[in-house]
C-alpha cells in the first residue's frame, strides 16, 4: 500500500502563536490525504495564522507540524514541496503574463520543463485564461487574477493545498469552475483546506468542517457532528452562530 | 442636516496626504527637527550667496534675461513634474474612486486634487528660492520677495496645463503611456540642462555671446513673454498680472475637467491598462534560480520611466565618451573614465535591486516555495548586477582598447562597487515606487545616501589607483 494513503495529509499539534495576545492556541488537527476540510471561524479568530504557520511563512511559539510525514518547522523546504498556499490577497505580478507566471512558479518547484509547459497548457485551458496567457496580468479583474493564481498553485500538482479565501472575486460560473477543479483535485488524493467566510461553500465542498474561535478550536466534524456538539438541529450558518456566540 | 466638509478641510487633508507621501516623511517618522536644521544651514548660505548678488548686480536688461530664464527653467521642470503628479492623484493613489463615492461635491475634491499637484510642484522651489529670497530681504532687497507669489502663480497655471495635458493623455493613451510622456519630458528637461550647462566647453565665446545678446528684452521689458520675470524682479503691475492670469488658468482649466470628473471619466476606473502581450512568452526552466533570475530580468525591464531613469543616471557616460574618443582633455584625461564608469555602475546597480525590491508585489510565493531563503536575494542581485554591467559592456570595452592599463583597476572597481551597493540596496533600497493606497514604502532616503556614499568611495579609491597624482 502507497505510504501516503496511510500518512495523513496534515498532522498539527498543540500549535500556538501569540502576538501579544494568543491567536492559536493548543490548535490539533489532522487531515487525510484526498479530505477536503474547511476551516471556519469569525474574523480575528486565527485562521490565516494557522495556514501561514502550515505553509511554513510563520514560526510557531509551540507545536508541530507535519504534512505528508515531513516536519514544516525542520524540513521545511520538504514540506513545502509538497505543498501550495494561497492567500487571500493574490501573490500575482502584474507586469507578467500568466504564462511568465505559470513558468516561474513552475521553475521555483522545480517542475520538469515539458510537464510544466503541458499542465500550464491545460489549467490556462481549463480556467478559460488560454486566450490572455501572453497579456500583462495588469489588466486582469480580480476574478482572473484569483484563477491565475489557482493556476500557479496547482503547476505543480501539490498533495496539499492551503487556500485562503479562494473565491473571493469570482463569479458564479468562474466559482463553480474553480469549485470543481479543487473537487478533481481532491479525487485524485490530495488534501485541501480551506477559510472561508461563505459558508455555503464550507458546506458543500469539505467533508469536515473545523470552527475555530480566539485560537481555539471549538468543533469539528461533518456537519451532523457539529450539530451535535452545537445541540444545534440547523444549517451550518445556525451552527456556527450558535458556537462562535457562545464561545 | 448633513453638511459636505468644506474646500479648506478637503485641502487640509489633500495636503497632510502629500506630506506623508513625500519622499522623506514616507520613509522616515521623525524628520521635522532634521529638515529644520537642513533649512537653517541653507538660509545661513543663502545670506552670503545674497551679499555676493548685491555685490555683482547686473543690468537691468541681463537681470531679466537671467530671472526668465530661471522662469522658463522651473516651469519646464515643474510641468513634467506635475504630469507625473496628476497621474498619481488621478490613478496612482487610487482614492479618488473613494472621495467620489463620498458626498462631497465632486468640483471640489477636483480642485484640492489640482491645488494639490499645484504646492507640490512648487514646494521645492519654493524651499530654494524661499531662502535666497530671504537672504536678499535681509540685506534691503525686499523685491526678492516676490519669488513666493510669482512661484506660486507659475505652479498654478503649470499644474493646470498639465492636469489637462494629462487628463487628455489619459484617455487616449492610458495611464502607463502618459507617465511615460511625463517621464520623458523630465528626461528632456534634465538633458536640456546639461547640455546647456556643457555648452561652454563646445561652442566658442563669442558664438554663445550672440546667442544670449538675441534673448535679451528690448527697451519695453520684453512684453508678455517677460511678464512673469519682471513680476519676479518684484514689479507690482506685472506680478498682479502673473497671478490674475494663472489663477484665470487654473479655474478655467479646473471649469472644463470637473464634468468628466464628475461622471468618473477621469478616474482611476476609467482606465483598466489593456492586457498588453508580453515580449517573451513564459520559458520553463527547472531552476528555481532561473526561474527566480528572469522573472526580474522581466520586471526590470518592465519598470516604468526604465528608460528615462536610466538615460539620467547614465549622464557621466557622456563626458566617459568624449574621452575615449580623444576629445575630452578638458576632464583629465583618460585615467578618469575608470573612477566614473565605477561611479556609475555602484549608481546604476542600486537602482536597479531598488527597482526589484520595489516591485515585488508577490514576496510570500517564493517563501512559500521548496526554495532556499537566500535564492531570492541572490538572483535579484544577479539580475541587477547583469543589468548593470550590460551597460557599461561597451564602455570597458572600449577602455580595454583605449587605456588597457586601466582595466584592472576599472573590472576591480566595477566588482567592489556593485557587490557593496547591490548588497547594500537589497537592505535599504532608494524610495523608487510610491506606495499604492494603504501599502507600505519599501525605499528610504538611507539607502539613497549611503548608496551614494559607497558609489563615491569606490570611485576615490579606483581614481586614487589609477591616477599618479591624484589631487596634483
Amino acid at each position: 500500500m502507497d505510504a501516503s494513503v496511510t500518512q495523513a495529509a496534515l498532522e498539527v499539534r498543540g500549535l500556538a502563536k501569540s502576538f501579544g495576545r494568543k491567536v492559536v492556541e493548543g490548535l490539533d488537527l489532522h487531515i487525510h490525504p484526498g479530505e477536503f476540510y474547511a476551516l471556519l471561524g469569525p474574523n480575528g479568530a486565527g485562521k490565516t495564522t494557522t495556514l501561514r504557520m502550515i505553509a511554513g511563512l510563520m514560526r510557531p511559539d509551540a507545536g508541530s507540524i507535519r504534512v505528508f510525514g515531513r516536519d514544516v518547522l525542520a524540513d521545511p523546504l520538504g514540506a513545502k514541496a509538497v505543498m501550495a498556499w494561497i492567500p487571500d490577497e493574490p501573490l500575482l505580478y502584474d507586469r507578467l503574463s500568466p504564462l511568465e507566471y505559470l513558468a516561474f512558479v513552475a521553475g521555483l518547484w522545480q517542475v520538469p520543463p515539458a510537464l510544466a509547459k503541458s499542465r500550464a497548457d491545460e489549467l490556462l485551458e481549463t480556467l478559460g485564461l488560454w486566450p490572455h496567457r501572453h497579456e500583462r496580468c495588469e489588466g486582469f479583474s480580480r476574478g482572473m487574477k484569483q484563477k491565475t493564481v489557482l493556476a500557479g498553485a496547482l503547476i505543480h500538482d501539490p498533495k496539499f493545498l492551503l487556500l485562503d479565501e479562494p473565491l473571493t472575486g469570482l463569479d458564479a460560473a468562474a466559482a463553480r469552475l474553480v469549485k470543481d477543479l479543487l473537487r478533481r483535485h481532491v479525487e485524485r488524493g490530495a488534501a485541501i483546506i480551506l477559510t472561508t467566510h461563505i459558508l455555503e461553500v464550507a458546506e458543500r465542498l469539505a467533508s469536515r468542517i473545523g470552527i475555530l474561535s480566539g485560537g481555539l478550536l471549538l468543533a469539528e466534524g461533518d456537519l451532523p457532528a457539529l450539530r451535535a456538539q452545537a445541540g444545534v438541529h440547523g444549517s451550518l450558518e445556525d451552527v456556527f452562530l450558535h458556537l462562535t456566540a457562545t464561545a | 442636516m448633513f453638511r459636505a466638509p468644506g474646500f479648506l478641510w478637503l485641502l487640509r487633508h489633500e495636503l497632510v496626504v502629500l506630506w506623508r507621501g513625500s519622499i522623506l516623511v514616507r520613509t522616515h517618522r521623525h524628520i521635522l527637527l532634521p529638515v529644520l536644521g537642513v533649512g537653517v544651514v541653507f538660509q545661513g548660505i543663502a545670506l552670503l550667496l545674497a551679499g555676493q548678488i548685491i555685490r555683482h548686480k547686473l543690468p537691468p536688461a541681463q537681470m531679466l534675461l537671467a530671472a526668465n530664464i530661471n522662469v522658463v527653467f522651473l516651469a519646464a521642470l515643474m510641468f513634467s513634474r506635475a504630469m507625473t503628479a496628476s497621474i498619481d492623484v488621478i490613478y496612482g493613489r487610487g482614492d479618488a474612486d473613494f472621495l467620489l463615492a463620498s458626498p462631497i461635491p465632486p468640483g471640489r475634491v477636483l480642485a484640492v486634487r489640482m491645488l494639490g499637484v499645484a504646492v507640490t510642484i512648487a514646494a521645492p522651489w519654493l524651499l530654494l528660492g524661499g531662502v535666497l529670497a530671504n537672504g536678499l530681504a535681509l540685506r534691503g532687497q525686499g523685491w526678492a520677495l516676490a519669488v513666493y507669489p510669482v512661484l506660486l502663480a507659475e505652479a498654478l497655471l503649470v499644474a493646470a496645463l498639465a492636469f489637462a495635458l494629462v487628463t487628455a493623455l489619459l484617455r487616449r493613451i492610458g495611464p502607463a503611456a502618459a507617465r511615460r510622456a511625463g517621464n520623458t519630458l523630465a528626461l528632456g528637461v534634465g538633458l536640456g540642462i546639461f547640455v546647456l550647462g556643457q555648452a561652454p566647453r563646445f561652442i566658442a565665446p563669442q558664438t554663445l555671446m550672440r546667442f544670449w545678446a538675441a534673448l535679451l528684452p528690448g527697451p519695453q521689458g520684453g512684453g508678455v513673454a517677460f511678464l512673469f520675470a519682471r513680476g519676479l524682479l518684484g514689479q507690482g503691475p506685472d506680478l498682479a498680472t502673473s497671478l490674475l492670469l494663472s489663477f484665470a488658468v487654473f479655474v478655467l482649466a479646473w471649469r472644463g475637467l470637473a464634468g468628466p470628473f464628475a461622471r468618473g471619466a477621469i478616474t482611476a476606473a476609467a482606465y483598466r491598462p489593456a492586457g498588453r502581450a508580453g515580449v517573451q512568452s513564459g520559458v520553463f526552466r527547472q531552476s528555481a534560480f532561473a526561474a527566480l533570475f528572469a522573472k526580474d530580468l522581466r520586471l526590470l525591464a518592465r519598470f516604468p520611466g526604465l528608460f528615462s531613469q536610466v538615460v539620467y543616471r547614465s549622464l557621466t557616460l557622456v563626458p566617459v565618451a568624449f574621452i575615449l574618443a580623444g576629445k575630452g582633455k578638458a576632464y583629465g584625461g583618460l585615467a578618469v573614465v575608470a573612477p566614473l564608469l565605477v561611479f556609475l555602475a555602484g549608481q546604476l546597480g542600486l537602482f536597479f535591486i531598488s527597482v526589484l525590491r520595489g516591485s515585488e508585489s508577490a514576496p510570500g510565493l517564493a517563501d512559500s516555495a521548496p526554495v532556499a531563503a537566500h535564492l531570492p536575494a541572490r538572483a535579484g542581485i544577479a539580475a541587477s548586477g547583469y543589468a548593470a554591467l550590460l551597460i557599461l559592456a561597451l564602455p570597458v570595452l572600449a577602455t580595454m582598447a583605449r587605456a588597457p592599463a586601466l582595466l584592472g583597476a576599472l573590472l576591480a572597481g566595477l566588482a567592489g562597487v556593485l557587490v557593496s551597493n547591490l548588497a547594500l540596496g537589497w537592505r535599504l533600497p532608494i524610495p523608487l515606487v510610491r506606495a499604492a493606497f494603504g501599502k507600505a514604502q519599501t525605499g528610504t532616503v538611507l539607502g539613497l545616501i549611503l548608496g551614494l556614499g559607497v558609489s563615491c568611495a569606490w570611485a576615490l579609491a579606483v581614481w586614487l589607483l589609477v591616477s599618479p597624482r591624484p589631487f596634483g
